[in-house]
């Protein structure tokens, strides 16, 4: 059987110019079209491995592989408009309108008006907002779950393949966090894409994901589906994840 | 729904950042060209007469320029109050002005930096042969009375101490207090050369400055002091000078000092400024003095009635606007009267500051634009264009003299290199701090850096770039001032003549409009900072 990887990691490793070494010499790869969470604690590694993929950071080691090509062998530009990209705070630029905000990616790809009318409406409607109210509003005038939506419709802007979501949900307060997750959970049943979803909260990974990475400084302590986690934790330490969010799922 | 912007519309999708703040730019821009423009019919004959910054040379200048307007078909353009010896001889080099009074001591000692020689004949010739040959600039014949240093004490105690010459001075000189000018005590032409050539030791040498010797003297708290002989309190204080029977001062043969140039193209004005010949003599010119320095007379209507009493005048219509001085007249009265001339100088205030301003917009944006590109030589540079605003600004306008002359050209350049600092700052620092996380995603969603320079970093650094313009403006705006220092203009020429003349109402007439245009700059500008201001960035009102 032949699994097809969407992302890869060889041997990779990253060490900042200061002496940090973030990642260490990690092995990873996320299936076509699969839901990989990124969970661990603060300074593990999780945001690097993110930057690592779209080429905002080069591995000091290794190679990253993006669709089965090298990723440092890709113009960073088109890669980066290739993959959808949603911050912890959603980076929604404050001086543009909403409607110019989701269009970023098809205006940079140079679609038509016309195509770039279309795809708002149909990213609008797949955040559950209305598009014609939304699309003059500044996004100061959105309340922080409309701004996550919008700039999860702003990373799905021209249907790349693969979407990188660093702790999407994690200003958020517990009830619109909820709601969200929910509404990520049918957002991911239609659209089928591959997401690298990274998050502090092992209840969210199980929720949203198909698999979990486990990092702890730098390096890969487990990957697999939820129950694998339960049922075979690889080290103590995802032993003891699980175990203080025993109650929680 | 009421406005409805549409993709369709909006082609320059980036561009439109950027372009309320190039409209507004270029229309000021416009409009401050405008400010400098003097408006002259084509074809014109026009002259420029200089002057230094004090009354006398002011008052010799207004005497020339009314008898050339008089008595030919030139147009007279007037820059009264240039900032002493060397700006207005740099000024007649380059062609600033085409002429200004001088005195023929000044020319041998001060410009050609020679020895004191003490034949008026001598000098004359000397510096006659030496200016046309170095420069082509031409001394006229001296207009009688000659402007030089001597030493002066009281009529009566003069006569009960028995002195009449320097040599009977030198003899009783250790019993004496003399107060002198500081300027006199270090000249060579002044007390080491006369100490040196009639062996005068005094009791007691105290440096004061000018009018305080006067009053001193007079009272009786010191013995002697200097004066020049053509000062005009001479008339009114009962001083006599002493003679100088060795002849070791200087002579200061006062003339007109014209370009040659000028002289060709209009060979009348040598016969004109002739009539003048030997026409003022050193008694005449104390009494002159005395209306224009201690009476606060103008200067126009001091030279008006010289040419009358000369029998020189040739229509009677009355001389260019000036600045009269009417003591019973309120403020208000007496700007209502000047307003002609104030809204001139405010025109030319306007047009210096803004100019300046302009030119260090167009500088300093794109230079803090390059800046933040090249983080590394960043700070050093900025901390290098910081230095120029430590330089007072008088020290820098002066430093353009010898680059660029005198007048509005130089005035700008200075204004120019003022203006840099807060925008260049503001400008750098609000390229460099604005909104990082919003950078970063566009960087993450594939936008080039020229991308997120042109739609995300400079909209959101505008506001910062902006409230740095207006400290620029407001700063320019001050030191266009002092431009009047160097023939540039504007409101600083009465605020500068008031302060000669020690009168509050000619130096409110210029302070005043120079508040009044700041305010109106900053008010101005803050409306801009609201333009600039991109949308989405305030909570809806
Ligand atoms: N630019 C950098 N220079 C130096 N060290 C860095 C840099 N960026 C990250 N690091 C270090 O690398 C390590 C991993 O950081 P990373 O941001 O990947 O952590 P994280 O898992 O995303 O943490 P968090 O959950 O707090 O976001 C940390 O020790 C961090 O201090
Ligand atoms: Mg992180």
């Amino acid at each position: 059987m032949m699994t097809t990887w969407a992302l890869k990691a060889d041997h990779v490793s990253k060490q900042f110019p200061d002496g940090t070494l973030a990642l260490e010499q990690i092995d990873w790869a996320v299936e076509e079209g699969e839901t990989m969470a990124l969970i661990g604690e603060s300074g593990s590694g999780k945001t690097t491995l993110l930057r690592l993929l779209n080429r905002l950071a080069e591995p000091t080691t290794g190679t990253i592989v993006v669709q089965g090509k090298p990723a440092a062998s890709q113009d960073p530009i088109r890669l980066r408009r290739s993959l959808g990209y949603v911050p912890q705070d959603g980076g929604l630029f404050p001086h543009w309108t909403i409607k110019r905000n989701v269009c970023l990616v098809p205006h940079l790809l140079n679609w038509s008006a016309e195509d770039q009318d279309d795809q708002f409406q149909h990213l609008m409607q797949l955040i559950n907002l209305d598009a014609a109210q939304m699309a003059e509003r500044y996004p100061i005038e959105l309340s922080g779950g409309q701004r996550q939506r919008v700039a999860v419709a702003r990373a799905l802007g021209a249907n790349p393949a693969i979407v990188l979501l660093d702790e999407p949900f994690g200003a958020l307060d517990p009830l619109t966090r909820q709601e969200l997750q929910h509404q990520f959970l049918t957002l991911k049943q239609r659209i089928q894409k591959t997401m690298v979803i990274i998050t502090h909260d092992l209840p969210e990974a199980f929720k949203l994901a198909d698999r979990i990475t486990v990092l702890k400084k730098g390096h890969i302590h487990q990957v697999g589906t939820p129950e694998a986690l339960v049922k075979t934790p690889a080290t103590s330490y995802v032993q003891s994840l699980i175990e203080s969010h025993g109650s929680s799922w | 729904m009421v406005r409805v912007r549409t993709l369709h519309r909006r082609k320059g999708f980036f561009r439109d950042s950027l372009r309320t703040p190039i409209l507004l730019f270029t229309s000021l821009l416009f409009l401050t060209v405008n400010g400098l423009w003097i408006p002259t019919a084509s074809g014109e004959k026009i002259i420029t007469v200089g002057s230094k910054n004090f009354m006398e040379n002011r008052l010799l200048a207004e005497l020339f320029a009314q008898l050339i307007e008089s008595r030919t078909d030139l147009t007279v353009l007037r820059r009264l109050g240039l900032a002493g010896t060397q700006v207005c001889f740099e000024a007649l080099k380059t062609g600033g002005i085409d002429l200004y009074p001088e005195y023929t001591g000044t020319g041998l000692v001060t410009i050609l930096g020679g020895e004191p020689m003490n034949n008026p004949t001598e000098v004359l010739n000397r510096v006659r042969s030496q200016f046309l040959q170095r420069w082509n600039l031409w001394w006229l014949t001296p207009l009688g009375f000659d402007n030089s240093y001597a030493l002066a004490l009281r009529r009566d105690r003069a006569q009960e101490l028995g002195v009449r010459t320097l040599s009977d001075l030198a003899r009783i000189a250790p019993t004496l207090k003399a107060g002198f000018g500081y300027e006199f005590m270090k000249r060579p032409d002044g007390l080491p050369g006369l100490q040196e050539t009639y062996g005068l030791q005094f009791r007691e040498v105290v440096g004061m400055q000018q009018t305080l010797k006067y009053q001193a003297t007079a009272n009786g708290d010191i013995d002697l002091l200097d004066v020049y002989t053509t000062d005009g309190r001479l008339s009114v204080y009962d001083f006599l000078i002493l003679e100088d029977d060795q002849r070791f001062f200087p002579p200061y043969d006062a003339t007109a000092l014209v370009r040659g140039d000028t002289l060709e193209r209009y060979p009348e004005l040598a016969a004109v400024l002739s009539l003048l010949t030997n026409a003022l003599t050193r008694e005449q010119m104390r009494k002159w003095n005395l209306l224009v320095q201690e009476q606060g007379q103008p200067v126009t209507q001091v030279a008006r009635q010289i040419l009358e009493d000369l029998q020189l005048v040739a229509d009677q219509e009355p001389g260019s606007p000036t600045y009269h001085q009417q003591p019973s007249q309120s403020l208000f009265a007496y700007m209502w009267h000047l307003r002609g001339t104030l809204a001139m100088r405010t025109w030319e205030h306007l047009g210096l500051a803004g100019l300046g301003l302009l030119l260090g917009i167009a500088l300093a944006i794109p230079l803090g634009l390059l800046l933040e590109r090249w983080r590394t030589g960043a700070e050093t540079m900025i901390r290098i264009i910081g230095m120029s605003q430590t330089i007072p600004s008088i020290a820098l306008l002066a430093f353009m003299i010898p680059l660029f002359g005198v007048g509005t050209f130089p005035a700008i350049m200075a204004l120019w290199i003022y203006s840099l600092f807060p925008i260049l700052r503001n400008t750098f620092s609000g390229l460099r701090d604005a909104a990082p996380n919003v950078v970063e995603t566009g960087r993450a969603l594939g936008m080039t850096e020229w991308q997120i320079l042109r739609s995300v970093r400079l909209p959101l650094a505008a506001p910062t770039i902006m409230a740095g313009v207006r400290t620029s403006a407001i700063w320019t705006l001050g030191t266009a001032t002092l431009a009047a220092f160097i023939g540039a203009g504007g409101l600083g020429v009465p605020i500068v003549a008031g302060l000669q003349l020690a009168d509050v109402n000619l130096i409110l007439s210029g302070a005043l409009p120079a508040t009044i245009l700041a305010l109106a700059v900053d008010a101005l500008l803050a409306w801009v900072e609201t333009i600039v201001k991109p949308q989405g960035l305030d909570p809806v009102r």
